[in-house]
């Protein structure tokens, strides 16, 4: 091995029987491998420079209204021979008669037409997306984001719910548990919101967390939780705030 | 990308969220310009879902993602009619600013001054050097998707990786003279 290829290598990794040979005899090669290196780790010590936040909602406007224009386009109609004038005013005039004929056979119906029920479903699973996306996310501030999108996800939305859940048990960072756990009442018409909220808080040991949790079981009125919450006010290892919490949504469930 | 390739466009968010901040620390690294580099990130965001069909589930995503990221700086920079017009000083000052704000006692100071000369040293570089070692070592790319990026063998982006880094140790050493003088 040349001097040349060994000090190539040594960016990669410096492995192999050849690389620790030529090391071994060569003292400039172990010069430039010690101060090349070192060179070389320290870039990893310069600071990260991190976008605005303005980035992120530029983002996501621009993807809304780029599948907005993507159902626009599909919707539109190609020309032909009966996008002539003539037949224009003719077909305007049947459609004119059509559309007061469905309009009277539709009264009092109610019903959304489909291309909005259609947009609306977009809506949602857009807003889905962007939740369970920077739910999953290293940062505590994106994930705590990802939290406050959940409050705009439809109420029956299992797969939010089941993040939001994920995070009040496993997420590192106490905020983001506590405002998962605020974010569960949008989903308090699920019954597995109140049995998810009463396991967790069997797993929590965070007092605030377990506050927050208490509450929240009150606010649902889950009389499945009086065990539990019975367990807790007595006992005398658990905060005191806790215990005193927990009495007192005992006296409320009651 | 295969899914937004094939029309769930919606899935972008999942790539954006990956790989946004890798790209804005790309474009930062390249022109030193913060809000350029948010207009760029978007950019490469929009020709993502614009080109989305041009993408092949073959060829790695990340080498195509920098293949956009180069083209639309490149185009930014046409749009400007500039080669590349970069304050040096108030770039310097605003990166020496953020590196000595990082946390750490009186003994970290030195290293702080290191890291600022080490910055300007980057900033130094001729931009192919910089962006070699961006790519290598900043976004962390195997030598194989660096290749596919630039369009030359693996053994090319090797030595000049190696070449990029002996530039940037002269200018670093250069720079600390001119301060110990």
């Amino acid at each position: 091995m040349t001097c040349e290829q060994a000090r190539i290598q040594m960016l990669g990794g410096g492995e192999g029987k050849d690389f620790a040979e030529h090391l071994a005899s060569c003292e400039s090669c172990r010069n430039e491998v010690s101060r090349i290196g070192t060179l070389w780790q320290s870039l990893d010590l310069l600071p990260l420079e991190e976008p605005s936040g303005k980035v992120r909602d530029r983002f996501y406007e621009m993807l809304g209204a780029y599948r907005q224009g993507l159902a626009a386009a599909e919707t539109r109609p190609v020309r032909h021979w009966w996008t002539a004038p003539a037949w224009q005013v003719a077909a305007a005039a049947g459609l004119l008669a059509a559309g007061l004929g469905i309009g009277y056979g539709m009264r009092g119906n109610g019903q959304p037409p489909a291309e909005v029920s259609q947009l609306r479903e977009e809506v949602a699973n857009m807003r889905q997306l962007v939740a369970l996306s920077l739910m999953q996310q290293q940062s505590a501030s994106d994930r705590l984001r990802g939290v406050s999108w959940a409050y705009r996800a439809e109420p029956s939305d299992r797969e939010v719910l089941g993040a939001l859940v994920t995070a009040v048990n496993h997420d590192s960072n106490v905020n983001v548990r506590l405002a998962a756990v605020d974010a569960l009442r949008r989903f308090s018409a699920s019954p597995e919101t109140g049995r998810a909220a009463l396991q967790s808080l069997s797993k929590q040991t965070t007092p605030i967390v377990q506050v927050a949790l208490i509450d929240l079981l009150v606010d649902l009125k889950n009389p499945e939780a009086a065990p539990e919450l019975r367990r807790l006010s007595g006992n005398e290892t658990a905060n005191e705030g806790v215990r005193q919490r927990a009495q007192w949504a005992l006296e409320r469930l009651q | 990308m295969a899914e937004v390739s094939a029309g769930q466009v919606a899935r972008l968010a999942v790539l954006f969220e990956r790989h946004h901040r890798a790209l804005f620390r790309y474009f930062v690294s390249m022109n030193g310009d913060r809000e350029q580099a948010e207009d760029l990130v978007q950019e490469v965001f929009f020709r993502m879902l614009r080109y989305r069909t041009s993408y092949d589930p073959a060829q790695s995503f990340t080498a195509w993602m920098y293949q956009i990221a180069r083209n639309a700086g490149v185009d930014q920079l046409r749009k400007r009619g500039a080669v590349q017009v970069v304050d040096i000083d108030t770039y310097v000052e605003r990166r020496a600013e953020l590196v000595s704000a990082s946390p750490g006692p009186e003994e970290s100071a030195s290293r702080g001054q290191d890291l600022a000369l080490l910055r300007r040293a980057m900033d130094q570089l001729p931009e192919d050097k910089r962006e070699i070692l961006v790519l290598s070592r900043f976004q962390g790319m195997k030598h194989e998707d660096i290749a596919e990026v630039l369009g030359c063998e693996v053994g090319t982006v090797k030595v000049r990786v190696y070449r990029a880094i002996r530039a940037l140790e002269q200018i670093y050493f250069t720079l600390e003279k001119e301060k110990a003088s």
